[in-house]
């Protein structure tokens, strides 16, 4: 429902677990199988020399110090902003305002979500049904969705849940003389199983 | 406002079809294209948050260690930990470390490195399922369909509602029943009351029923 990137929190997941792995492997290989190991040992020589040559060649003007160091520094910085934003970007997609519309060439009508809300959760609320109800709004592919949470109590059959919300949703397009996109999550949960178990009716 | 959401008709104005295509209180409702399918697929599916918040802080915190490394270096003060040039040539001559040490550490690290590859890239659904409905995506925990399968049961069973228990996985409901010593149970009634009420549910992917009876019953339930 909310805006998260899922595709690159997989991508994430999946250089990071890539590289450990690689390297991991690499690590155990390079001490257990024989052939490995020595052709490691033959390489390091080379690799060491190749490295202090690189770090020699670049000097920064004459103050002895390469600028190899002074860029790591700088990508290790620029890596750290991005995944700060990364981490920022997770959970969003809450939006305050239910419906907008340019009623006349004069103005426009903004229904706020809280209005919604409210009617959502006096005509759920007084059901013997739920124990608990949520309404909030987010933006989905730039339309704005309501989400309606209800917690049943135990034993409530599902689809009688969906369609006490349902009408209420139903009558809320009424009332606005608009239908909005809906969805509507049951779920249970430790309240609805210290709650006492509903009456069949 | 409750009283308006209780009686639909009461004063409802004519909506103005001029702005949109869609009356209320019409049954099929059609929102923009393709908004309903994202968010059964998002809602049905882990977004993978989780991992990838932890591993983000992970790195955060190595790529800022190695970063007040290499300002320390620069400065020409003592490491912190390890110098960076220490941190290179350690890792170059890995193989003169102690075998075992580092063979240990490298398959740990390797199993870590499968077991993230695998979260990123298997689904991960969750344990809900979608229920048919033409107005509004409807989402429900899979908890809530065996509480409620659990009362049909033990119902048609006539046992008492805590010695019914039942899970529900993807594509797949097993109830388990513990008959009350000296009455029986037909499990062919309980499954028949059990397979009508997911079939009512209208759910999404389809679930099928199981129905176990306990050998053995139990007193005083």
């Amino acid at each position: 429902m909310n805006s998260t990137n899922r595709a690159t929190n997989r991508l994430l997941i999946l250089v990071v677990g890539l590289l450990l792995l690689v390297v991991g492997a690499a690590a155990a290989a390079a001490v257990l199988i024989p052939v490995v190991r020595d052709t490691w040992k033959d390489a390091t020589g080379q690799v060491t020399a190749q490295v202090s040559a690189w770090l020699q060649q670049t000097q920064l003007g004459d103050t002895g110090v390469s600028w190899i160091m002074p860029t790591l520094l700088v990508l290790a910085v620029i890596a750290v902003i991005v995944l700060i934003a990364f981490i920022a970007r997770q959970g969003r997609g809450r939006t305050g305002i239910a419906l907008r519309e340019r009623t006349s060439d004069h103005g426009t009508t903004v229904v706020e979500s809280d209005v919604v809300e409210h009617a959502l959760r006096d005509a759920i609320d007084g059901r013997s049904e739920f124990v608990a109800s949520h309404v909030s709004a987010y933006r989905v592919k730039s339309t704005p969705v309501l989400k309606i949470s209800v917690t049943c109590r135990r034993g409530v059959s599902p689809k009688d849940a969906a369609l006490i919300v349902e009408e209420a949703v139903r009558s809320l397009d009424v009332l606005l003389g608009r239908s909005l996109p809906a969805l509507v999550q049951i779920s249970g949960g430790f309240r609805a199983r210290v709650s006492s178990t509903t009456r069949l009716q | 406002m409750s009283t308006a959401l209780t009686d639909p008709v009461a004063d409802a104005r004519p909506a103005s079809s001029a702005t949109t295509p869609t009356a209320p209180s019409s049954g099929g409702f059609t929102p923009p294209r393709g908004v309903y399918r994202r968010i059964a697929r998002r809602e049905t599916h882990s977004p993978r948050s989780m991992p990838a918040i932890v591993l983000a802080v992970a790195l955060i915190l190595v790529l800022a260690w190695i970063g007040t490394e290499i300002v320390i270096d620069l400065l020409g003060a003592p490491a912190l930990l390890v110098a960076p040039v220490d941190m290179f040539t350690s890792a170059v001559n890995l193989v003169e470390a102690p075998a075992g040490i580092v063979a240990a550490a490298g398959i740990v690290v390797a199993v870590i490195g499968l077991a993230l590859v695998v979260v990123a890239v298997s689904p991960g659904r969750r344990a809900r399922h979608l229920i048919q409905s033409s107005r509004t995506v409807v989402v429900v925990d899979n908890e809530v369909i065996a509480s409620a399968l659990a009362r049909h049961a033990s119902l048609a069973g006539d046992v008492d509602p805590d010695n019914a228990t039942v899970s529900v996985s993807h594509r797949r409901a097993d109830v388990q029943l513990t008959p009350t010593s000296g009455i029986p149970v037909d499990p062919a009634v309980v499954k028949e009351d059990v397979a009508r009420q997911l079939e009512s549910y209208g759910l999404k992917p389809g679930v099928g029923a199981r129905v176990r009876v306990a050998q053995t019953g139990r007193i005083g339930a």
